[in-house]
């Protein structure tokens, strides 16, 4: 149970498969197996998952399960190394069926489509199954060809023997596996097999740890993408040469483990039946594959591979998960690009700086040779950057534990190595992460490196000056699936999601091959070569003079009907330089290699023209450009004064109207001082009312106390008068008693005068009296 | 360029600093209140968007959040190019980092747009003990006074200061509004007897 726990790893499989080999029960003990080893793994799983409440712990219960891995015994060990995708089924819909986390927002969707991505996976595997059996039919070789070509093996140093040789090893590593799925093959193969897997242990533990063979069956395919390489490395097959014994004693423990590993996986995922139905026929073919890689090598590699054309639809379709991994290093050409050793070389490097005790094996191993010819010394910048992205890349992946870390670090060490001009760069980092989800170690160096130095060439050097000119047309393109995934990673920075990454690449990216791109092309070259007459016609009328503009203009035309005509094999090479460009370069390029068939260096410099005058035609735009600017300033200033006048029009009737209103405010002024003029009479009037009413109250105020005066001397005259009256009477009073008294004196003295004279003297006694009263009144 | 329609500015704010100084983080926290402690590394740059108001004023900001390593560098002027504020973050426990924000500075000083409003974030605040650049008046707050920098000191994972920084930068961006583009001028035909009326003098 426990073992089967850590089936993930490789080496469990190996365990079993030898038990299974041995027993040699056949297929029927084997499927039974895997099936009831399927139920409790689920089984463990579903408990582990139940117990652990996210994802990350998930991820530690698992790196736990891989640490007590690291533990065994090294040889036990074995492919602890690789990589390769855990068991799937683990992680149902939080993460995908590579591992990554599916997000949040999508797993409903996921959990939707995720049989629909298990029907589309069947179909293809069944697509792919089928194309390579009958691949294998087609190979003419008899079955016992094999020994045949082993034999052959060892006498002739050729390169293109050698290729043949390792196929043909693998093809025996492959049948580790057919014999405990059919158990119809002999005793023969078990001897070598048993002969091989003693010889491991005892010494590349390892080398068979990092490096794979792709399977056989896809040999073929393989050495048709590795022709290309080889055109390029002629010298670099020297070298392969050079080492040519020694990776032959690591297939065969390298391949079981490897196979056995990916029948895993695909088994945990899809159904049993079917996968070892698969894994039937690719071992059953692989005695027929070495034929086939040993025929492409010999004859020219263009002309035959009659079957490219399906299998470009077959790319188109998808790849089949458990195919992925090693259809990227055909495609690639991983193998025509190893250089025995060179991989470890670099890595001894870092042992001499002593910071990894990761590789400690490999450092005894390697320190002899590695030591003596670089001892590094300059300061790796890259280090502190790797060791940073190291937990930053595809963070929560089950598969990136401690182990896959070293992996990782140790292969982005080594690319940054390789290519000092280059060094580390971000993004390489989720390049070489996937790479090394789906290959072993040393693969996914090789396939690394061929992506990044040919595809991506420039693209990541220090100034990054062509990743900033080719983001967005690099990605047409791309030959294949893996390029398409490796380069969208690379360019996706903003938006990158890796579960959508690769629910992506499954997909849609795959259909990004080469007949697409061929349709595209076609579909797309009128419409350019269009554009470019039209330009060039213009520039005839223009330059009269330019006579050649003419010569050009119909070498195009019959340039782009030769293209056309010429068969896809013929393009297949050059689509590489081609793959290099962008596609407004697409189309030179194109012409130039297609007339690389007839006389090229004229071409060329017809090429060089073309070239020369689309740089005029830029540069022709570019003034266009700035004189449609300065039209539009001009236009613009025209709109100002138009607008100005307008203003000014308004302004003047503004004008009017406050001319008007002027006027009228005019008018109401006056009317206001007339007004005002009108009051102030009024004003002045009422002032002198009022100074005559002042005048008039006051004359009424004297004439008032005039009149009291009056009163008062009227009333002192009335009183005074009311005294003389008094007086009067008194006096009259007086008098009368004074005549009284007169009379009576006058019958006593009768003598006149002496009346008189009495009389007289009362007169003065009448004045004193009278005098006397006006005293006392005063 | 902050342009501000009704009641709302968009401002392009970017983000600058060293590899793994915690720019992406800073963002996470800021946009959706997250942290992860593996941050997937940034390749190129990545964009995100968040409203803030600040005064009755909606500040919409996009942000670019660029990749750090100095490999990308020459990809950075496609970015704070037209940019409104800037956040420059370094990671306190790294003085190589604080190093590098000071040169960013100064590319900002001497290329960027003369008015943008620029931060300073020291991030990891949280990492105390493996601090290397001091907060106070020695370094980060006497350089950000220096060149007229807001300075905080943030952690995208206890999330101090994170908000804070970018609701001061929104306050501080400049509510001028630049001048409408000329694509919306309009033409107007008038009768002509206007157009006379008004050459001649009134």
């Amino acid at each position: 149970m426990q073992q089967w726990c850590r089936r993930k790893i490789a080496e469990a499989m190996v365990d079993e498969g030898d038990g299974g080999g041995s027993g040699r029960k056949g297929r029927r003990w084997w499927k039974k197996k895997i099936m009831m080893e399927k139920v409790r793994l689920v089984s463990t799983v579903g408990r582990s998952k139940y117990v652990t409440e996210n994802q990350g712990d998930f991820a530690k219960l698992i790196s736990i399960h891989r640490n007590g891995d690291e533990r065994t015994p090294p040889i036990m060990k074995g492919e602890a190394a690789v990589l390769n995708p855990p068991s799937l089924m683990a992680f149902e819909h939080k993460r995908d069926a590579y591992g990554f986390a599916v997000r949040p927002q999508h797993v409903q969707r996921y959990r939707e489509y995720a049989n629909i991505y298990k029907e589309e996976e069947e179909e293809r595997s069944d697509r792919w199954k089928d194309f390579l059996e009958r691949q294998a039919e087609s190979a003419q070789l008899p079955l016992n060809g094999l020994s045949a070509e082993e034999n052959l093996a060892g006498l002739h140093a050729e390169a293109t023997e050698r290729e043949a040789d390792a196929s043909s090893e693998k093809g025996v590593g492959e049948d580790d596996l057919s014999v405990k799925n059919c158990g119809s093959d002999d005793s023969t193969k078990d001897a070598l097999e048993k002969e091989a897997v003693p010889l491991v242990l005892e010494t590349k533990i390892h080398r068979a740890q990092i490096w794979t063979h792709i399977r056989p069956s896809l040999s073929a395919i393989e050495a048709m993408m590795s022709a290309r390489v080889k055109k390029k490395m002629t010298i670099a097959k020297i070298e392969q040469d050079a080492g040519k014994g020694r990776p032959l004693p690591s297939f065969e423990d390298a391949r079981p483990a490897k196979g056995g590993s990916e029948e895993d996986s695909e088994e945990e995922f899809y159904d049993v039946e079917r996968s070892d139905l698969n894994q039937d026929v690719l071992s059953g073919e692989s005695m027929n594959a070495p034929a086939t890689a040993a025929a492409s090598d010999v004859a020219p590699p263009e002309t035959s591979f009659p079957w490219k054309e399906e299998l470009e639809c077959l790319v188109q379709g998808g790849v089949p998960m458990a195919l992925r991994g090693e259809l990227w290093q055909a495609f690639v050409g991983v193998r025509a690009r190893r250089v025995d050793k060179y991989y470890q070389h670099l890595l001894a490097q870092n042992a001499n700086t002593g910071d990894t005790a990761e590789d400690q094996s490999s450092v005894s191993d390697n320190k002899s040779k590695g030591s003596t010819t670089e001892s590094i010394s300059l300061p790796e910048k890259w280090k502190g950057q790797i060791e940073k992205d190291l937990p930053r890349t595809f963070p929560g992946h089950p598969a990136l534990d401690e182990n896959g870390r070293n992996a990782l670090r140790r292969l982005l060490t080594a690319y940054a190595r390789h290519n000092p001009s280059v060094g580390y760069c971000q993004a390489m980092n989720f390049f070489a992460g996937l790479l090394l989800l789906l290959m072993p170690e040393e693969n996914a160096f090789w396939a690394l490196m061929g992506i990044l130095d040919d595809y991506f060439e420039g693209y990541y050097s220090e100034e990054m000056t062509e990743s900033q000119l080719r983001v967005g047309p690099a990605l047409v393109t791309t030959k294949d699936a893996g390029d398409a995934v490796t380069l969208l990673q690379a360019l996706a920075g903003s938006t990158f999601d890796s579960s959508q990454l690769v629910l992506t690449a499954c997909m849609g990216y795959q259909n990004v091959n080469e007949a697409r791109l061929q349709e595209l092309r076609n579909k797309h070259r009128p419409t350019v070569k269009a554009a470019v007459e039209e330009r060039l016609k213009g520039l005839r009328v223009l330059r009269d003079s330019h006579g050649l503009a003419s010569k050009l203009y119909g070498f195009k035309q019959e340039s782009g009907s030769l293209m056309s005509g010429t068969n896809k094999t013929d393009q297949m090479p050059e689509k590489q330089t081609i793959g290099d460009m962008a596609p407004a370069d697409d189309f030179c390029m194109g012409l130039s290699g297609d007339v690389e068939i007839d006389s090229v260096p004229d071409l060329q410099e017809q090429v060089v023209w073309l070239k020369v005058e689309l740089c005029k035609l830029l540069e022709e735009k570019r003034s266009a450009v700035l004189r449609a600017e300065e039209l539009e300033t001009a236009l613009m200033e025209m709109v100002k004064q138009d607008n100005r006048r307008q203003l000014s029009a308004k302004v003047e009737q503004l004008e009017r109207d406050v001319a008007e209103l002027r006027q009228a405010l005019a008018d109401k002024q006056e009317q206001e001082n007339a007004m005002l003029q009108v009051l102030m009479r009024v004003e002045q009037e009422q002032r002198v009312t009022e100074d005559a009413r002042r005048f008039a109250e006051q004359d009424a105020a004297a004439q008032r106390y005039a009149a009291q005066v009056l009163q008062e001397k009227y009333e002192a005259a009335a009183a005074s008068i009311a005294e003389m009256e008094k007086r009067v009477v008194m006096a009259e009073s007086m008098l009368e008693a004074t005549l009284q008294y007169q009379s009576g004196q006058t019958k006593a003295q009768p003598s006149p005068r002496y009346i008189n004279t009495p009389r007289f003297v009362t007169s003065k006694e009448q004045s004193r009296v009278l005098a006397r009263a006006t005293d006392k009144k005063d | 360029m902050a342009t501000s329609g009704n009641k709302s500015i968009n401002a392009k704010l970017v983000l600058l600093g060293d590899v793994g100084a915690g720019k992406s983080s800073l963002v996470l926290r800021f946009v959706k209140g997250q942290f992860v402690e593996f941050q997937e590394s940034t390749i190129g740059a990545a964009f995100f968007s968040q409203t803030l108001a600040v005064n009755d004023i909606n500040v919409k900001f996009e942000i670019w959040d660029t990749a750090g390593q100095e490999r990308y560098h020459s990809l950075a002027p496609m970015y704070y190019r037209g940019a409104a504020a800037a956040v420059i973050v370094y990671d306190i426990t790294n003085q190589v980092s604080f190093d590098r924000a000071k040169k960013w500075v100064q590319e900002l000083q001497a290329q960027g747009n003369s008015n943008m409003v620029m931060a300073l974030a020291g991030n990891k605040a949280d990492l105390v003990d493996a601090r290397k650049v001091a907060a106070e008046a020695s370094d980060a707050q006497t350089y950000a006074q220096e060149n007229g920098l807001f300075f905080a000191e943030t952690s995208a994972k206890t999330a101090t200061n994170v908000n804070d920084i970018f609701f001061e930068i929104a306050k501080r961006l400049p509510r001028v509004q630049p001048a409408p583009s000329p694509s919306g001028m309009v033409l107007m035909d008038r009768p002509p007897d206007r157009v006379a009326s008004a050459s001649c003098c009134s």
